[in-house]
């Protein structure tokens, strides 16, 4: 990885500015997002330069990297949330302010200083223009990022590229990227628009989210390929600030951090593995295998996106996954089976060979995971009835049968009656998904 | 008494022995690969077993809310078998997994050339995968055994606290102590150790690099030896600190050198939807 991960203090708004970059740093990021705030650094307070010499030496000491953000809610008004902004009446109150946080960018060592546009409608654009020009021209030179934000008059990149394009390139001006608002808003997904973006990025922010809902999500939560994300990151080179964004988490501060580091490590890792296999597939024999300890409980994900990233690169798929799967554990021939569901259709007979194997043993989780949509496209009726049979012997939830419903038929609903008939003979209690299926039935 | 057995066969116990473990204190587990008794006669017997190791037992021990862990090797004694000796080609491979925390058990037999050549290549295998070992000790020849065993553990380079000596007894123990290596006791009912003269070791030797197992497998053992030590170092007079050191913190320090340890408890209860992971008791 070429660059620095983080995370942002708006996501610790209940500690002490130093109590948080302590927790931050100790967790294991390197860097931090720091947005000036009336208890963080606040850059109207009279002794500003003193508490940014104190800072500096705070973040030098923890070994952090920097990036200033301008987020804040209500340290401009204490009435109106992020008002005034640089499309808004006030545009001289945001102006100053963003002067104010470039020199505190200066003196922490900082990348960069991070600000949005704002809420107003389309033709504030030339108000927002001559306000980001009043920004560049004033105090030091320090790279200033444009981050499109949602609902805002810049939303979304192409936007934030155009006003760079009008205002003339200048070199100061660059891109702020929140990954999350791509999945929101973006017409591509976050590894496309890191990529468009490419050398103007001078600062990224990390989260999850839902497309067309503007909430930060922990990772996990939404639809952002974070793998995909961090190896578009070093593709294009990045070397800057990549910090965890979540800035409504900070009831529960040091515990999403530290999940967010282990969802960041685990992605690093599937990222740098894929991109392994594809240049030599070789190399999954080992890494199938460490999938477990490097991922946790993604690892099944993990490993179907390595099986696909072998697939398009192997000369003979189907013999690597019978290997696979041949010299697996238990998690790993897991992992080969919820890979026939994407890429079992190459091969069949292969799969059903692996399929029928998982269904003679009496692990729940292998025959689980055997019972997917390959196994109900391509096992033999037979085969899948009694499939379905074991789950319910085995106490395995007929959830996780792919396709039960339409598959169901009178031979199955047979040989579970009779099932049901012979536990009641002896006494013991019918499992309750063996009378859901009798009861849709009849 | 929370306690970690560091070397025990499950393959060879019934569901009784582990409900009994349970119900004892036993929460996790090391078994260790080895001879069956009945010899192996080709690879695939030992890659089957294997499978086993990190498959079914796992998945049978896990019904009992015991963390199960392996150490793989081609044992000594079948090491002299020249159809078995090419399982070491199949080794690599295995000793990536998760699950597998030592490469073991390693060590001698009849000290043989076999003998030196697979245990010189596991000793290097377990540099490659950044393993520690455990080491069996021989029952015929038992002090020449284990002073042979310590020099060629020198000559591999690894450090000696990656390495655990097992099978000691009041005649190796001083040795092995001396040369920086975790010491292993076997506490069997009528052969190897007992709890009283392990007890006597414990005192003289103090709790430091101490592991105790109850090596049960498939010959007269009892996998409770473990707990029946515990309470024998309790009459002695020891702390239940010092319990917890030899039956628990030691085992864990040591294995965790493999960063792959497990200790979480099982989750009890109903099958995970997701991978399908029970507590159940298989068919019903």
């Amino acid at each position: 990885m070429t660059f620095h991960l983080g995370y942002g203090t708006n996501g610790f708004a209940n500690h002490r500015l130093d109590d948080a970059l302590a927790v931050i740093a100790d967790l294991g990021y390197t860097a931090v997002a720091l947005t000036l705030d009336h208890h963080h650094l606040d850059p109207f307070a009279d002794d500003v330069v003193k508490q940014t010499e104190r800072v500096a030496a705070r973040l030098q000491e923890l070994g952090l990297r920097v990036v200033v953000e301008t987020g804040a809610r209500y340290l401009l008004d204490p009435c109106r949330k992020h008002h005034p902004t640089l499309v808004s009446e006030g545009q001289a109150v945001r102006v100053d302010f963003l002067v104010r946080a470039k020199q505190i960018a200066l003196d922490l060592g900082a990348d960069c200083v991070s600000f949005w546009s704002g809420v107003g409608s389309a033709d504030a654009w030339d108000h927002l223009k001559s306000g980001v020009a009043a920004v560049l021209e004033s105090g030091p030179s320090v790279p200033i990022g444009l981050e499109p934000e949602p609902g805002m008059v810049v939303e979304r990149l192409d936007q934030a590229l155009r006003l760079r394009t009008e205002l003339g390139n200048p070199d100061l001006l660059r891109i702020t990227l929140d990954v999350g608002h791509c999945v929101a808003v973006e017409p591509q997904d976050a590894a496309a628009c890191i990529r468009q973006a490419g050398e103007l990025l001078v600062n990224v922010q990390l989260d999850d989210m839902l497309p067309d809902v503007h909430e930060h999500l922990e990772f996990g939560e939404g639809q952002l390929d974070l793998p995909a994300t961090l190896a578009a990151l070093t593709g294009i080179g990045y070397t800057g600030v990549a910090a965890v964004e979540l800035p409504r988490h900070s009831h529960a501060a040091p515990d999403v951090a530290a999940r967010a580091l282990r969802a960041l490590r685990a992605a690093e890792w599937l990222a740098d593995a894929e991109r392994a296999v594809r240049a030599d597939p070789g190399v999954i024999d080992t890494l199938f295998p460490a999938a477990g300890r490097a991922v946790g409980a993604g690892q099944d994900a993990a490993r179907v996106r390595l099986l696909t990233a072998f697939a398009d690169v192997s000369d003979d798929p189907v013999d690597g996954f019978t290997r696979l799967y041949r010299y697996g554990t238990s998690a790993e021939r897991r992992g080969v089976l919820r890979g026939l569901a994407e890429m079992g259709d190459r091969a069949p007979a292969a799969g059903i060979a692996l399929v029928e194997d998982a269904l003679r043993s009496n692990e729940t989780g292998l025959v689980a995971a055997a019972l997917g949509p390959f196994a109900t496209r391509h096992l033999g009726r037979h085969a899948w009835r009694h499939g379905v049979l074991k789950c319910l012997f085995m106490g395995i939830p007929l959830a996780v049968v792919d396709g039960l419903d339409r598959h169901s038929d009178a031979e199955l609903l047979r040989m579970v009656a009779a099932f049901a008939d012979e536990r009641r003979a002896a006494g013991r209690p019918v499992p309750a998904d063996a009378l859901a299926l009798l009861g849709k039935a009849s | 008494m929370r306690i970690f057995d560091p070397h025990i066969h499950m393959t060879s116990r019934t569901t009784d022995d582990y409900e009994a473990m349970r119900d004892a204190g036993v929460r996790a587990l090391v078994e260790p690969a080895f001879w069956l008794g009945q010899p192996r006669t080709n690879v695939g017997s030992f890659v089957d077993y294997f499978d086993s190791l990190l498959g079914w037992e796992r998945f049978r021990a896990a019904q009992f809310g015991i963390a199960h862990h392996c150490a793989l090797a081609l044992n000594p004694k079948e090491a002299n078998d020249p159809r078995c000796a090419e399982v070491l080609d199949v080794l690599p491979r295995y000793l990536a997994k998760d699950g597998v925390v030592a490469v073991g058990e390693v060590g001698y037999d009849s000290m043989t050339p076999e003998e030196d050549d697979a245990f010189a290549r596991q000793l290097e295998l377990a540099l490659r995968y950044d393993l520690p070992v455990l080491v069996h000790t021989p029952h015929r020849d038992k002090q020449e055994g284990t002073k042979r065993t310590l020099d060629v553990v020198r000559e591999s380079g690894l450090a000696p606290h990656r390495v655990l000596v097992d099978h000691l007894n009041e005649t190796t123990v001083a040795m092995v102590a001396d040369a920086g290596c975790w010491m292993g006791f076997s506490v069997y009912p009528d052969t190897k150790m007992d709890e009283a003269r392990m007890v006597a070791l414990l005192a003289e030797y103090g709790t430091e690099r101490m592991l105790v197992n109850s090596a049960a497998d498939w010959g007269r053992s009892d996998p409770l030896k473990t707990r029946k030590t515990g309470l024998a170092m309790l009459d002695a007079g020891f702390a239940e600190s010092e319990v917890d050191s030899v039956l628990w913190r030691n085992p864990v320090e040591f294995y965790g050198q493999s960063g792959r340890l497990a200790l979480e408890p099982v989750a009890a209860g109903a099958v995970d939807v997701a991978t399908g992971s029970s507590v159940l008791r298989g068919e019903r």
